[in-house]
């Protein structure tokens, strides 16, 4: 059962700046849906309009089966975790997580009890009477999570939530929070612009671009069959390698004129973009027979420790083809590479950056990856 | 330059332009007040004759005195409290104005640039018991208005026209104060189902504190020094001393009155007065500021 239901949402500023161009969304109970996009794509603005700080401008929000377009954000039952945490300055780590307990009239018993409960479950139990500024980054994220958690609302909604953390912090509260979600079967949508947290949080992830759902699903299915070039670039990191390429006799060919044998379904002589992951890129040894060989010279390596990205170009191309080796790989700057792929792994855009369907092997082989 | 940075003298010569101005204009006086305060003056200020406590005593033995005590912190804690109130719902709506807000700054800001005296000229233009606008609005009111004969009404003009000249003062400040508070708390709480009102009570009146608790002090000091111009053209004092503050008593009886000694005595007392009430605000209310 879809706990929230989006239906056509759109929202319009006065100036007359369309933030959302009619999204469609359900989220089923328990689910973690993560929205993720570039800066200006309208994650934080569909946040918002779910939480009610934003009006909706056209279409339908239901939480529950109940059409919340109208109420108030305390009438949404939905708690939100925001990016700075909003946590009251002036009031104990007990007081900001009993606020909204207080604010609906439940006795100070029961808050004490239902604080004293939330606390433990995250390890605040010493902190309760301290304030937001004596408390380290993570902590206070804590309290943020308590804060929603105590109230046990139908949906939660998360604003960037690690983004004001360090790198390490961050790491560990995305597993914290992964673990918690599940525990507690927490209906979720959760908004970032990180792709590395999208992707390990994600039940299932919503690419958004300028206002538009790019495309929603799991993450492995979007990192498998991307069905735009922008969600082909925004997701995995190093990004997908993207050439120039035209259609020709069943194939493509690159702007050197190197052929490619792929059985791409479009017509002869047009324009497309031809995408290949760099851990798709592989070094051509002579025992393998592979059908494509590209030869590329190493301009520079950035070595990451478990692998190395090698920055190479086709000798011709402007475009960087940027290849994941080994980490203990001996390359040099300035060596030649001899790389193979397998057709499974080439993505092909066409003019419009729409995903253009390969032929039926290609495809199969594709699917088996998720 | 490397022995100018080095010298211990650097301080205090990067500190005396503004320790010179501070003992001349304010040690030095006040320094004479003390003394004066323990002598007797005649009126021409040719002789001066040590007196001891004397002209405290007289002071303190003076019913009228405590009097204008009285008068003094009805209008002190008038002025404070309504420019401070008035100033923060000003601001709370100012705060929520999107079109045409730098205009109601503006024109809410305005009455701070006018001079107490002119204020107070303003106003008695306004409340004249003959020519006045206000009165004759009063008037068809059913209310008699003569500040010149009914001391209520001559008090509850000088606290109007102090309120009005300081409310703009506490705006600015009030204003600064709620665009400091982050938007994403007042969101929270709306979240955690705090209506408007409770909200602001639980979130933006204790996050305002430290902005309230340093209006406090100045408004204090305020009301009990700086209205002086204000009382001086709209009432003298008057009716009888309906209007006399103890700042307003010092200048009638030294100044009008010649009576250097007790003036001087009532000074002292006034400083002390005013010490310790800002020693209070910051030892007890400080307590409970919210930074």
């Amino acid at each position: 059962m879809a706990i929230l239901h989006l239906t056509r949402l759109k929202k319009r500023y006065p100036n007359g700046f369309i933030a959302l161009h009619g999204i469609d969304l359900s989220v089923t109970e328990g689910e973690l849906i993560v929205i993720v996009g570039p800066s200006g794509c309208g994650k934080s603005t569909l946040l918002r309009t779910l939480a009610g700080l934003e009006s909706i401008s056209d279409g339908e929000l239901t939480i529950n089966g109940r059409r919340v377009n109208e109420l108030e954000p305390a009438e949404r039952d939905i708690a939100m975790v925001f990016q700075n945490y909003a946590l009251y300055p002036h009031m104990s780590v007990a007081g900001n997580m009993g606020y909204a307990l207080k604010n609906r009239g439940v006795p100070k018993d029961e808050i004490r009890r239902r604080v004293a409960a939330t606390a433990e479950l995250l390890g605040l139990g010493e902190l309760l009477e301290r304030r937001p500024r004596q408390l380290s980054g993570g902590q206070r994220q804590r309290v943020a999570m308590g804060r929603a958690i105590v109230r046990e609302p139908q949906v939660f909604l998360f604003d960037e939530p690690l983004s004001n953390l360090d790198a390490k912090l961050r790491v560990q509260m995305r597993l914290e929070i992964r673990h918690l979600q599940k525990r507690l079967g927490i209906t979720s949508v959760y908004v970032t612009h990180d792709q590395v947290e999208a992707m390990t949080l994600a039940d299932r992830l919503v690419v958004m671009n300028g206002g538009h759902v790019e495309q929603c699903g799991t993450p492995m299915a979007l990192y498998a069959e991307p069905a735009t070039r922008f969600v082909a670039s925004f997701l995995g990191s190093p990004a997908m390698n993207f050439l120039p390429v035209t259609i020709h006799q069943g194939g493509v060919v690159l702007p050197n004129g190197t052929p490619l044998a792929l059985p791409v379904d479009i017509p002869e002589g047009r324009a497309a973009t031809l995408g290949i992951r760099p851990e798709h890129l592989l070094e051509a040894t002579s025992t393998q027979n592979a059908g494509v060989i590209l030869e590329v010279t190493i301009e520079m390596l950035e070595p990451l420790g478990a692998d190395m990205l090698a920055y190479t170009r086709l000798p011709g191309l402007e475009e960087w083809l940027v290849v994941r080796l080994d980490g203990a790989h001996a390359a040099r700057e300035g060596q030649r590479l001899s790389l193979t792929f397998s057709p499974a792994y080439c993505h092909v855009f066409d003019a419009d950056g729409m995903r253009v369907s390969m032929t039926e092997a290609a495809d199969a082989k594709a699917r088996a990856v998720q | 330059m490397a022995y100018f940075q080095r010298s211990p003298l650097t301080p205090w010569l990067l500190l005396a332009p503004q320790l010179i101005i501070v003992s001349v204009f304010f040690f030095w006086p006040a320094w004479q007040a003390v003394q004066q305060a323990f002598y007797i003056e005649d009126a021409f200020g040719l002789s001066q004759q040590f007196a001891g406590l004397s002209n405290f005593i007289a002071v303190l033995s003076n019913p009228d005195y405590y009097s204008v005590i009285w008068t003094t912190v009805v209008f002190s804690l008038s002025v404070a409290l309504g420019a401070m109130s008035i100033a923060l719902f000003l601001a709370v709506l100012a705060d929520r104005v999107i079109k045409g807000a730098s205009t109601y700054k503006t024109f809410l800001i305005w009455p701070y640039a006018v001079a107490p005296a002119v204020a107070g000229v303003l106003w008695l233009f306004l409340f004249d018991p003959s020519l006045g606008l206000v009165t004759a609005l009063l008037e068809r009111l059913g209310i008699e208005w003569n500040h010149n004969l009914d001391g209520g009404q001559a008090l509850l003009l000088v606290i109007l026209a102090s309120v009005w000249k300081q409310m703009s003062y506490n705006f600015v400040f009030f204003l600064a104060g709620l665009q400091a508070i982050p938007k994403s708390l007042l969101e929270a709480a709306a979240i955690d189902g705090a209506n408007p009102m409770r909200r602001f009570w639980t979130i933006v009146f204790p996050l305002l504190s430290p902005t309230s608790f340093f209006l406090l002090v100045m408004n204090s000091i305020y009301a009990f020094f700086e209205t002086f111009g204000t009382i001086d053209t709209v009432t003298s004092g008057g009716p009888g001393s309906a209007t006399t503050t103890l700042v307003y008593k010092i200048y009638q009886d030294g100044f009008v009155g010649q009576n250097l000694g007790t003036s001087a005595a009532q000074s002292v007392l006034l400083m002390m007065l005013v010490g310790g009430l800002t020693f209070i605000q910051f030892r007890f209310v400080e307590r409970r500021v919210q930074y």
